[in-house]
């Protein structure tokens, strides 16, 4: 990792890509991006410990669904799941085309984005909403509703922050707060976002697939 | 028409295009430097995955009960 | 203009700017964002907890006197030993080795002027405080009383209290996370220039070792004790047999987590050791490299062990090998730092200052917990010896005897940086032999007496002492010599105090010591480094200069502690522009 005089690494790497060419900016967004992606692993863990959990209690059932006062439980609806993952990897999508356009300075094309992004999000959680309403099985009553409401309950509430977060992320980018190359609380928002797809992924195959 | 033809109707349309979109929109920041970037990627990719993974369901491949 | 790998920075970088001093009682003192002032708020909270729950632990040992309970009922010793653990786990040791000591020690060694994220850093602490307010209130609505492990399903009989003990682990569970990410992205991103990771001091490396696991591994506690809050509030049936749920997948939720907190624990106190052997042996650190890999090869191997706390409890057979196997591995690395110190002390000009006798009680009792470990990772030694004293003595032998005792070494051997003055050195020599006596004292007992078959967490054991008529007498022994650990501690908050106001002034650099800190004021100024110095070397070659430049104090580039050195000529200093 030797340096020769004129060559860039690291830091000034990182300052290079910033139009403004800004090292304290570039600094910061290094610090900051690190300790985001770094949290995000810390939540990874977090949804790993539940899911665990509810292997080692599926394979360690004498039988799944459970049987719970003489009956067995339903298994969940595949279809409607199904629909809803499209509805929130579009949003992952609609999100990263939001980014895209601020990054080449489309403001209206970031907010149209953007609100997509945020009512693909809101349609998912109305999606949950349902599905705990038609699912069949409650959170107390076996490990199967247990481990259900726990992780997609998690899930959601993660959805539901990162929509909080995309709001704030709008009304401020539209208040000035960020620039053509000071942009970092969009990038962290669309990393979260991306991030709670892809725990979906898990989820979804975890409790619909399996 | 049930509803879940119709959801798995809609499934299969949209994973179609949200899958494909995502691996376009990955192509084209293929050479992207950066952690941020490498992270989108990942992220993007897994995301893709999801979609098939949404298109064998609509399909009945995987999750249709058993 | 480059030194080696790192990065040049220009006057206007983050690196180099100087933000405006703090103004204002609270923003000075309470809600500060200078990692020092914070690193002394962990001190004194954390340090207000260990007495409190140290007086728990001597209400416990008060009660051992006699096999059939000498002061209180059944139910409140339970809730006793159960407070103990909780509270010195969770709200003392794991804030001083890495909130207090780690906050204040590693910006300074690796040169930077503060955390990467100041104000992470002082919403960490404050949630110490709430925490240990939650858990203790607990004790209003009858206390939690199934052992610091609270194991369902017989903690769920705690009701409300159980609920607030899980709330309380929950929350300063948030606290060690965040500060686990804090100090990673510190020490990836904001060394010095020059300053490689093969330059850094030991103690950084150890701080990052344990910031790593703290990071992941708390967040699997979060979940542990969640689902048990989700069990008492909510009667989710994770843990429930009856509706398909298992207790035994709490223990492994709880201890994948708590196996890394021992190593949280300890990894910090073998970086403290790492910095006080060199420096009062006036001698490099034998097997820098191997020490400082072991740190790493220690923090990963901690998440593949935890099912040895496990052994008995209907754990899957066929795991007990693969745990055991481990489990011996795991020692391999902890056995090569012990192997490197030993080394660094042979031939070393040894000067006996309190830090330094901490540091080689260390070496002791450290070790020695080690080696019953090594015993207990024996899973037909296990089988036995779960559940007695014989694990009792050796946790606390590691625990007290290694962890508590790197703490007590790097309260003397820091306290002159953090305020300007020495502490009591013939103060501090008693303080150490009180505690290492009163330890041995305390805890030798404990494993004939598990061995024996003395089984731990009952507040009375007069089975036991049927059938071992001398338990009486060695469970007295060990209540008095606790009291050789009360009154060492009581000196030491003497020594803390009147040092303050009557210790020597101490100067830069009373330890010729070579880590950056020791290139600053004592006290350090708020914003630490005046200039961001640059390295291009490590810091423990004793008969060398100083392998820095651009330091604050120039004139203090040689220590000499008794010992003239001649300059050797030095190549040009970074970023003189040659």
């Amino acid at each position: 990792m030797a340096t020769a005089v004129g060559t860039l690494d690291g830091h000034e790497a990182v300052a290079a890509r910033y139009h403004d060419v800004d090292p304290v900016y570039a600094e910061t967004r290094d610090l900051r991006l690190t300790g985001f992606i770094l949290f995000l692993l810390s939540d990874c863990v977090l949804f790993s410990s539940f899911i665990f959990a509810y292997v080692y209690l599926r394979t360690s059932a004498p039988a799944w669904p459970p049987f719970v006062g003489g009956h067995q439980l339903p298994w969940f609806d595949t279809s409607f799941a199904a629909f809803n993952s499209i509805v929130l990897f579009g949003s992952g999508v609609t999100m990263h085309f939001a980014l895209e356009n601020w990054k080449h300075l489309n403001k209206r094309k970031f907010n149209l984005w953007l609100i997509a992004t945020i009512i693909l999000g809101l349609g998912f959680l109305l999606g949950q909403a349902h599905e705990y309403s038609v699912v069949g099985i409650s959170w107390a009553g076996s490990t199967m509703g247990a481990s259900f409401f726990t992780l997609t309950g998690m899930h959601g509430f993660h959805v539901f922050v990162g929509v909080c977060y995309l709001t704030i992320l709008g009304i401020q980018a539209n208040r000035g707060v960020y620039t053509g190359s000071k942009y970092f609380g969009l990038t962290a928002g669309t990393l979260y976002w991306h991030f709670v797809d892809v725990v979906w992924v898990a989820l979804f195959f975890l409790f619909y697939l399996w | 028409m049930t509803e879940a033809v119709i959801e798995k109707g809609a499934a299969f349309a949209g994973a179609i295009l949200v899958g494909v979109t995502a691996l376009f929109q990955l192509k084209n920041d293929w050479a992207a430097q950066g952690l941020d970037a490498l992270v989108t990627k990942i992220l993007l990719g897994l995301m893709a995955f999801g979609c098939v993974l949404a298109l064998l369901a609509a399909l009945n491949v995987l999750g249709a009960r058993a | 203009m480059h030194a080696g790998t790192g990065t040049t920075h220009d006057a206007h970088d983050v690196h180099d700017h100087i933000h405006p001093a703090p103004e204002g009682f609270i923003r000075k003192y309470v809600f500060s964002l200078d990692h020092k002032v914070i690193g002394f708020q962990y001190f004194f909270t954390g340090v207000f907890l260990l007495l409190i729950a140290g007086s728990f632990a001597e209400l416990v040992r008060l009660q051992l006197t006699k096999p059939e309970g000498a002061i209180m009922s059944h139910n409140a010793y339970n809730e006793m030993f159960t407070m103990h653990g909780t509270a010195m786990v969770w709200m003392v040791l794991i804030p001083l080795v890495t909130g207090a000591i780690g906050n204040f020690v590693m910006p300074l060694q690796i040169g930077a002027r503060d955390v990467a994220f100041p104000w992470l850093n002082m919403a960490s602490f404050w949630i110490l405080p709430v925490a240990a307010l939650i858990l203790f209130s607990s004790m209003l609505f009858g206390g939690p009383h199934a052992g610091w492990t609270e194991y369902p399903p017989i903690s769920l009989a705690d009701g409300t209290a159980g609920a607030l003990w899980c709330m309380a682990i929950f929350v300063i569970g948030i606290s060690s996370t965040m500060t686990g990410l804090n100090f990673m992205v510190t020490v990836m991103k904001m060394r010095a220039p020059g300053m490689t990771w093969t330059r850094m001091p030991l103690f950084v490396w150890a701080t990052f070792a344990t910031a790593l696991m703290n990071m992941i591994a708390t967040v699997a506690l979060s979940a542990a004790v969640g689902a048990l809050f989700l069990a008492h509030v909510f009667n989710v049936p994770f843990f429930d047999a009856a509706r398909g749920g298992s207790p035994v997948l709490f223990e492994h939720m709880f201890w994948f987590y708590s196996h890394p907190a021992v190593y949280i624990f300890i990894i910090p106190a073998f970086g403290v050791i790492s910095e006080v052997l060199p420096t009062f042996a006036r001698k490099p650190i034998f097997g820098y490299k191997m020490i400082a890999f072991s740190s790493m090869a220690i923090s990963i191997l901690a998440f593949t062990v935890w099912a040895h706390h496990m052994f008995p409890s209907g754990l899957a057979p066929w795991l007990q090998l693969p745990f055991m196997i481990l489990t011996y591995a795991i020692g391999i690395p902890t056995g090569i730092k012990v192997f490197s110190w030993m080394a660094t002390l042979w031939g070393g000009r040894i000067h006996y200052t309190t830090a330094m006798l901490y540091a080689m009680g260390f070496l002791i009792t450290f070790t020695f917990g080690g080696i019953t470990g090594i015993f207990l990772a024996s899973v037909p030694v296990d089988l036995h010896m779960h559940g007695t004293y014989f694990v009792v003595g050796h946790f606390h032998y590691v625990v007290a005897g290694g962890a508590v005792m790197g703490f007590l070494a790097a309260i003397p051997y820091w306290y002159p940086k953090a305020t300007g003055r020495l502490m009591s050195e013939r103060i501090g020599q008693l303080s150490f032999w009180l505690f290492f006596w009163g330890l041995n004292g305390t805890f030798l007992p404990m494993h004939w007496l598990g061995l024996e078959g003395m089984p731990r967490r009952y507040a009375s054991y007069i089975d036991f002492a049927k059938a071992n008529p001398d338990a009486q007498f060695w469970n007295q022994f060990e209540t008095v010599a606790s009291f050789l650990m009360v009154a060492s501690f009581a000196l030491l908050v003497f020594n803390l105090l009147w040092s303050i106001k009557h210790g020597k002034i101490a100067g830069i650099n009373p330890w010729g010591a070579r880590t950056l800190e020791w290139t600053i004021s004592s006290p350090p100024p708020y914003y630490n480094f005046k200039k961001l110095p640059h390295v291009y070397g490590r810091p423990y070659d004793f008969d060398q200069p100083l392998p820095y430049a651009n330091t604050d104090n120039e004139l203090d580039q040689y220590p000499e502690y008794g010992k003239v050195l001649m300059p050797i000529p030095t190549p040009a200093p970074v970023g003189a522009g040659a």
